[in-house]
């Protein structure tokens, strides 16, 4: 214990101290992996991890071989901070990864002033549009095409009346807001709106609200774990209506929390490796190498690490603001997750959004 | 849903939240009560009570099954080993601070709380864990008011927790000492009361009940988590200060006022579930400026 | 990190340091390493620098509520929101310039030091914890949920400001404002400690009714120590705001509150350089030990736990008259 300590201190002086270390071409992957979004976090790095040991193997970039440095963030905005400035620091050729909007937003100032190219995988707030500077791209379909996909779905099932639940962070609340907007502009009614704290557990106050507004549809638009509890009570509460998830919680994690009460739920997704026709020896190579299945956010995180790759090598150097100007001039790149091309906003051009449903304890696409 | 079915279902709801915070603000309280402690661990006790009791459930329920039966069996088994780990951490982190500033012991248990909740994490690497057990769904239907077995049954348990409680500090020896102790260490001291011992009883029933409490939720709401004791915790503190700090029937009190507070709060126009805590809080700070004790406290004399 | 010298009050380095003479020279050292620090560390060190000089003087701030006036808080946090919160809206909403913002930052400062001191101040200080703690819940639901502080996702775009030509924009300029307002923070305790304020908060802390009966209104001065206090976090949060150009209700958290007061009492409540040790323990730590990954909590608080428990009056401590 005391030797392991007295190790990672003397990393940490180390690191506290040194300026810059590139000999390898180094980088950056900026996730939690601490905290509540620690699964999400390690599942990206490895799909980065995957795509570096493809690159490496046919001879690496530039000539070099690639290397990765993380940056845990713990979806906090302080720690973010920290963590990117330490990517900066050990000078990283570019960053991906982002998962957390809230976490993810005050790091780009610090990539902005750093000139590093910046690729989110996972994010999608669209908060984070304006203050973009212009180095970060955002490979994630944002919050706006998700209200969108939601509300042409929700439509579709005859839906009238929709409550939304969020969990008052930056993520979730702006999917909230832009999801009732797009709702009552399509001339239907937002039956209630409602905010719950994470790791609260119990719901059943905002549950008997819902069943007292008794709304065609519930639509969650925050992570996994609370969403699962807040299915099961609505569930249990004896509502009948539709219920929808959105991204952050299409893990398969919410049926072992849910339950029974997770049948014939929908879910907003982002294309995950399941469901992709290009990804089936992604999964494999996955598999041989982490001993799992790829997590939701797996292709992303690999597609973007790829599309920074060929950025560089069409940059020719390290040089930040070739390989930007490479990025922004992507046309239609062969993705797991379909062709990237991006706007003048620098977000994907298209939405990837899919539609899911639960049924036997798993996801199976719902809007094919 | 009518008004009245609204009502009546919140006041349901707000009865079972309740539970929970008292049976976790019992123990605020009574620690608090003995050595002046504000046992910022109390919360995470009650979290490794639903990691213990998710343990103790799965050695079991090949054996008991997971329905009622088996949870409460499992409930025992967590209550005896995390009420073991109470007192270890007395002993261990409390103990040789009695004498130190009030404040650091108030640090030190901010500290064990990091421990305890770090320890599950580097466990369980922060996922959360689904605790499964067969309840079924099923209630009573009055009208639209809903009411479940579970609910019920939760309801009980801690009810009969609590009234156990107050036989045992009411009517026995120990319990006497408990209350003697409250009042005055060193007197207690002189008069051959074996004030350690007396202590280690507190935290052994203290942390028994908060695991209690851990183990129920776990079974009651389907998933275990490290940091799940955070926020009841800091609920369980609100509802012991607002029974009045040090009082076991406060403590009961101020937890089921909390939860109809709460329940109330979400559905309340102009409040909803934003603003409900803000309500809440908004409320404690009121009763505390009206009657500085809480509403069952003893007013008290003392230096920091 | 030159405050990081264990010294002990009555042996070691702590006779040597009550020599007027000498601990001047000893903060004028202090004070040279940290003005030379960005030539020794990177980047990323400056920043953890930075942030652990914010800490300086958040937990100077609460060092005079808890050090000095002997009244627990456990919503600290809310006054380090009030400041970075007040930057932000009336900049980033209303286009007013940072420095005319600044006084308002304070006004609203002494204001909700105000709000919060002066009707709870007769309580015990158990229910004061909890009402402290409900003010710091309170300010930080609303700002997640008004408008006009941008909700959850908090505000951003936050200007740097001009000082006299100097655009403070990049790291080692906020590292440079950081040096200049903990030294400030330093010399500010300093003089509060000596003053006849200071003195008032010694006796009311020691012995209410005695200073009551001494002609010290102990109302009046427990609310000095609150407003005080509230100055400090404030313009914490001021340039915190303005440094991280974004600010989110999730920065403002009970975590935030605790970590601050976690790092007064184990350095030492009411001794200045104690209390500075602490800040810098709190920051670094947690920072040094990030190769550990998922461990590197649980090995700081087994560290925390370990010091408090040799250590029960602080690493540092006042000494007691």
């Amino acid at each position: 214990m005391m030797q392991i300590f007295t190790r990672a201190l003397i990393a940490g002086v180390v690191a506290l101290s040194t300026s810059v270390s590139a000999q390898a071409l180094d980088i950056g992957v900026q996730v939690p992996t601490t905290g509540s979004e620690a699964t999400y976090g390690q599942d990206m790095i490895n799909a980065v991890q995957l795509a570096i040991n493809e690159i490496n193997a046919d001879g690496g970039l530039l000539g070099e071989q690639l290397a990765i440095v993380t940056g845990d963030t713990a979806c906090d905005p302080q720690q973010s901070v920290n963590a990117a400035s330490r990517l900066v620091s050990a000078g990283v050729v570019g960053v991906v990864g982002g998962y957390c909007s809230g976490a993810t937003l005050p790091t780009m100032q610090i990539y902005g002033d750093a000139n590093v190219p910046f690729v989110i995988a996972a994010a999608n707030s669209t908060q984070l549009i304006p203050e973009n500077p212009g180095n970060a791209f955002m490979i994630n379909s944002t919050g706006a095409d998700q209200a969108a996909k939601a509300v042409e779905f929700l439509e579709g099932q005859g839906v009238e009346t929709l409550a939304i639940v969020n969990q008052g962070d930056a993520y979730s609340q702006d999917l909230a807001d832009l999801t009732a907007e797009a709702w009552e502009e399509a001339g239907h009614t937002v039956a209630a709106t409602e905010t719950v704290n994470k790791g609260e557990q119990d719901y059943s106050a905002v549950v008997t609200n819902i069943r007292s507004a008794n709304p065609d549809a519930v639509f969650w638009t925050a992570y996994y774990a609370d969403g699962g509890l807040l299915i099961r009570q609505l569930r249990q509460a004896g509502y009948q209506g539709e219920i929808a998830v959105g991204d952050g919680s299409n893990s398969p994690q919410l049926f072992d929390i849910a339950g029974q009460a997770a049948e014939g739920v929908f879910a907003f997704s982002n294309p995950t490796a399941q469901f992709l026709p290009e990804a089936a020896s992604f999964i494999e190579d996955y598999e041989a190498e982490f001993g799992g299945a790829p997590g939701p956010y797996a292709p992303l995180a690999y597609d973007g690490m790829k599309l920074l790759a060929q950025a560089i090598e069409e940059a020719g150097s390290t040089d930040a603001d070739a390989i930007v100007a490479a990025l922004a001039s992507v046309d239609g790149f062969e993705g797991l997750a379909g062709p990237i091309s991006f706007t003048e906003e620098n977000t994907l051009a298209r939405s990837n959004f899919i539609v899911l449903e639960g049924q036997g304890g798993a996801w199976t696409r719902a809007d094919d | 849903m009518t008004t009245f079915d609204v009502v009546l279902q919140q006041i349901v709801n707000g009865l079972v939240l309740g539970s929970f915070y008292a049976l976790v603000a019992l123990g605020y309280t009574m620690i608090f009560g003995v050595i002046k402690l504000l046992n910022f661990a109390h919360g995470d006790l009650y979290m490794v009570g639903g990691f213990v009791g998710f343990l103790a459930l799965s050695a079991i329920s090949s054996v008991v099954g997971a329905g009622w039966g088996g949870v409460a069996i499992a409930m025992f088994m967590s209550m005896i080993a995390v009420g073991c780990l109470g007192v270890v951490i007395e002993r261990v982190a409390y103990h040789p601070m009695l004498r130190a500033p009030r404040l650091s012991i108030l640090i030190t248990a901010l500290a064990v709380s990091l421990v305890l909740q770090n320890t599950v994490l580097a466990l369980t690497h922060g996922q959360y864990t689904a605790f499964r057990s067969d309840f079924g769904f099923g209630g009573i239907n009055l009208g639209n008011l809903f009411i479940t077995y579970n609910q019920m049954i939760l309801i009980g348990i801690a009810a009969l927790l609590m009234i156990a409680l107050e036989l045992f500090v009411s009517r026995t020896q120990y319990g006497r000492a408990m209350r003697a102790v409250a009042i005055d260490k060193d007197m207690c001291q002189l008069m051959g009361i074996n004030v350690s011992a007396v202590i280690a009883i507190t935290f052994l029933i203290g942390s028994a009940l908060a695991a209690a409490a851990g183990t129920m939720a776990g079974a009651y709401y389907g998933s275990v988590w490290y940091f799940m004791g955070f926020l009841i915790g800091l609920k369980a503190f609100t509802a012991a200060v607002i029974g009045g700090i040090g009082s076991i029937p406060g403590a009961m009190l101020g937890g089921l006022i909390l939860g109809l507070l709460e329940a109330f709060g979400t559905q309340l126009p102009g409040v909803g579930s934003e603003w409900k805590d803000v309500f809440s809080f908004a409320i404690l700070i009121l009763v505390l400026v009206l009657k500085p004790t809480g509403l069952l406290g003893k007013s008290e004399q003392e230096r920091m | 990190m030159p405050d990081a010298k264990p010294a002990l009050p009555d042996h070691g380095l702590g006779p040597f340091l009550q020599d007027a003479r000498v601990r001047w020279v000893a903060c004028l050292i202090a004070l040279a390493v940290l003005i030379a620090a960005p030539l020794i560390f990177g980047p990323y060190g400056i920043v953890i620098l930075t942030n652990a000089l914010l800490y300086v003087v958040l937990c100077l701030g609460l060092n005079i509520v808890v050090g000095y006036a002997g009244l627990l808080d456990l919503g600290y946090a809310a006054f380090f929101a009030v400041g970075a919160y007040t930057i932000g809206v009336l900049t980033v909403q209303f286009g007013f310039n940072f420095w005319v913002a600044f006084p308002f930052a304070i006004l609203a400062a002494i204001l909700a030091g105000v709000i919060i001191g002066g009707p709870t101040l007769r309580l015990r200080s158990d229910y004061l914890a909890i009402v402290t703690l409900g003010f710091g819940e309170i300010v930080r639901f609303s700002a997640r949920n008004l408008e006009v502080t941008g909700r959850a996702s908090g505000l951003s775009g936050i200007q740097d400001p001009w000082l006299f030509g100097w655009h403070i924009n990049s790291s080692i300029d906020y590292y440079y404002v950081f040096v200049f307002l903990a030294a400030l923070a330093v010399l500010a305790s300093f003089r509060l400690a000596n003053s006849r304020l200071g003195r008032a908060w010694l006796y009311v802390r020691h012995d209410e009714d005695a200073a009551e009966a001494m002609g010290i209104n102990r109302v009046k001065v427990k609310l000095a120590a609150y407003v005080i206090g509230a100055i400090f976090g404030a313009i914490g949060g001021a340039f915190f705001a303005t440094n991280l150009g974004a600010i989110s209700p999730e920065s403002f958290s009970f975590e935030q509150s605790v970590l601050v007061l976690m790092a007064v009492i184990l350095g030492g409540m009411g001794k200045i350089p104690g209390v500075i040790l602490g800040a810098f323990i709190i920051i670094l730590g947690p920072e040094l030990l990030r190769d550990l990954g998922e461990f590197r909590l649980l090995v700081f608080a087994v560290g925390l736990l370990l010091i408090m428990l040799f250590r029960p009056s602080g690493i540092w401590p006042a000494r007691r008259a």
